[in-house]
């Protein structure tokens, strides 16, 4: 199916878009409008230092250059890898245990529910008792903020795996870890990926609320700092990599299960 | 397993109330061993749930977040929902606005707080809004992704009956839409539950969000786990709201074909 052909499926407005060409032109052509809205309406409307895209543009080489910024970036993204690292390990162990075993499950299914449900913001005042006001703190925030997802997934894949996998190395007298490592694991992995999609949306979420909270060096604390001192256009560079952050994660998560798990439907409930 | 139980249900329950038991007791022992400034013990919390229940601070703590969570979640269901409807009958719209959706989705909203902070200063204006960011895209996202799961054929077919606008609405566009938007505001719950915890730490102090922070201040951590104990159950009884509604509303949604 051609672009134009999807494009003219019968919806109002379906010839504007044949007119427009592309779906892409479509799309470059909202983001100016909505640039331009933005731009106007803080002209029209607001103080002088709140940010505006003009603006952002003039200051974002200076800012992308300066250190303090490039430190906070890689403090704060470096924080988020670091903790969705640790939860992916952490977390695949506790979820194949969880999906494989009844016991397990039954053992600690409810904690897991509980600390998932939980918004992780809440725990923040007990992490810097804990931590103290370091980035030791932050980083057991990203941990704690994406462990639950991937557990819970990583069960839901475990639990998925198909009976007829499990038989063929059962009838090969597969050792039970061998099974696990290189039957169930392999198998569950597209629910796993789900996992980290939404542990690194969390991870990241709970990273930047940690800066806020115990003000240690990194893009949430940049924009705290830049806002509070009324430079808007230095921190919106600050939400603009947080952003490239975001969906770059999800954009490698989505790619590595098209690429590798061709199988395996999107629409499937992510957690 | 080689012992095969009589019933494994009961098996099942039998665990689940020592695996409960088991955490009950370490709680209270780690409390005790390590003191009040680092855990307060399981006893210890639930006394202090038990006297803030009775003096109302806990109530009144507890109405005050959920009326923020309510007014911002209820904004983000009556904005989220029309307009994701709205760019799946208008394919133009949905096509030009799709992605930057899913980009904001991607976002973590918190690091909006500051500038809203500055904007609006302290209220409760300010708040709800924080509340709406959080929970409002993956209500549109997921809306938008029920939208493109429409078989444009669906719609021909339904035009060349010559069905009215009324018709193919009830007919195809909201049978289709309204289970993702339902995994929307099931997804919706969690997100707007930190950004109620959120906004109560960073804009203007209050509900269960303020006991926890001035809690923090004064090392008492029974009252920090007794606020954490609240908002946990809280998050429960909502998410499992949530996937209630989901499970009723959208169960053909996960049959494959």
């Amino acid at each position: 199916m051609t672009v134009e052909s999807r494009l003219a499926e019968a919806a109002p407005g379906a010839g504007l878009a044949r007119l427009a060409g592309s779906t892409l032109l479509v799309k470059l052509g909202a983001g100016v409008v909505l640039l331009g809205l933005w731009e106007l309406g803080v002209r029209a409307w607001a103080p002088a230092y709140v940010a505006r895209p003009s603006g952002v543009l003039a200051v974002l080489p200076e800012v992308i250059a300066s250190r303090a910024f490039l430190s906070a970036a890689a403090a704060t993204l470096g924080a988020v890898l670091e903790g969705l690292a640790i939860a992916l390990v952490l977390g695949i162990a506790v979820g194949i245990a969880m999906g494989r075993s009844f016991a397990v499950d039954r053992l600690i299914r409810y904690y897991v529910f509980g600390l998932f449900a939980m918004p992780m913001v809440a725990i923040l005042p007990l992490i810097t008792l804990w931590f103290g006001y370091t980035g030791a703190a932050r980083l057991a925030t990203t941990v704690f903020a994406a462990f639950f997802s991937i557990v819970l997934n990583a069960a839901d894949g475990a639990r998925a795996v198909p009976l007829e996998y499990l038989e063929v190395g059962r009838s090969f007298r597969a050792r039970r870890w061998r099974v696990l490592a290189d039957i169930v694991l392999p198998a569950s992995m597209p629910y796993l990926l789900a996992g980290i999609r939404l542990g690194a949306a969390r991870a990241l979420i709970g990273a930047v609320v940690a800066e806020f909270f115990i003000s240690v060096n990194g893009l949430g604390f940049f924009i705290l700092f830049n806002s509070r001192s009324f430079r808007h256009n230095q921190a919106i560079v600050a939400v603009l990599v947080l952003a490239g952050a975001g969906v770059g994660l999800e954009a490698l998560v989505n790619w590595a299960t098209r690429h590798y798990f061709p199988w395996y439907r999107r629409d499937e409930k992510p957690r | 397993m080689s012992v095969r139980p009589r019933s494994p249900r009961a098996l099942g329950w039998l665990i689940t109330g020592l695996g409960l038991a088991a955490g009950a007791a370490l709680w209270e022992i780690v409390g005790r061993e390590t003191g009040a400034a680092f855990m307060a013990p399981l006893s210890e919390t639930l006394l202090r749930l038990a006297e803030l229940a009775h003096t109302g601070e806990l109530w009144q703590a507890l109405a005050s977040s959920l009326a923020l969570f309510g007014a911002g979640f209820a904004l983000s269901v009556a904005v989220g929902v029309p307009l994701g409807l709205l760019l799946a009958r208008m394919r133009l719209l949905r096509i030009a606005l799709e992605s930057y959706i899913a980009i904001l989705n991607a976002t973590p909203i918190a690091a909006l707080i500051p500038f809203i902070l500055s904007l609006m200063g302290f209220g409760f204006a300010p708040k709800v809004l924080v509340v709406f960011l959080f929970a409002v895209f993956p209500i549109l996202y997921n809306t938008v992704e029920g939208a493109r799961s429409i078989r444009p054929e669906l719609i021909e077919v339904a035009r060349s009956f010559r069905s009215t606008e009324r018709a193919l609405w009830r007919d195809v566009l909201l049978p289709f839409v309204l289970p993702f938007a339902l995994t929307g505001i099931r997804q919706a719950i969690g997100r707007a539950l930190v950004g109620m915890i959120a906004a109560e730490f960073f804009l203007s102090a209050s509900g269960l969000g303020m006991m926890l922070q001035s809690a923090s201040q004064s090392f008492d951590t029974a009252t920090i786990f007794a606020a954490i104990l609240l908002v946990t159950l809280l998050g429960v009884a909502l998410m499992e709201l949530g996937g209630a509604l989901e499970r009723r509303y959208a169960a053909w949604r996960n049959i494959r074909t």
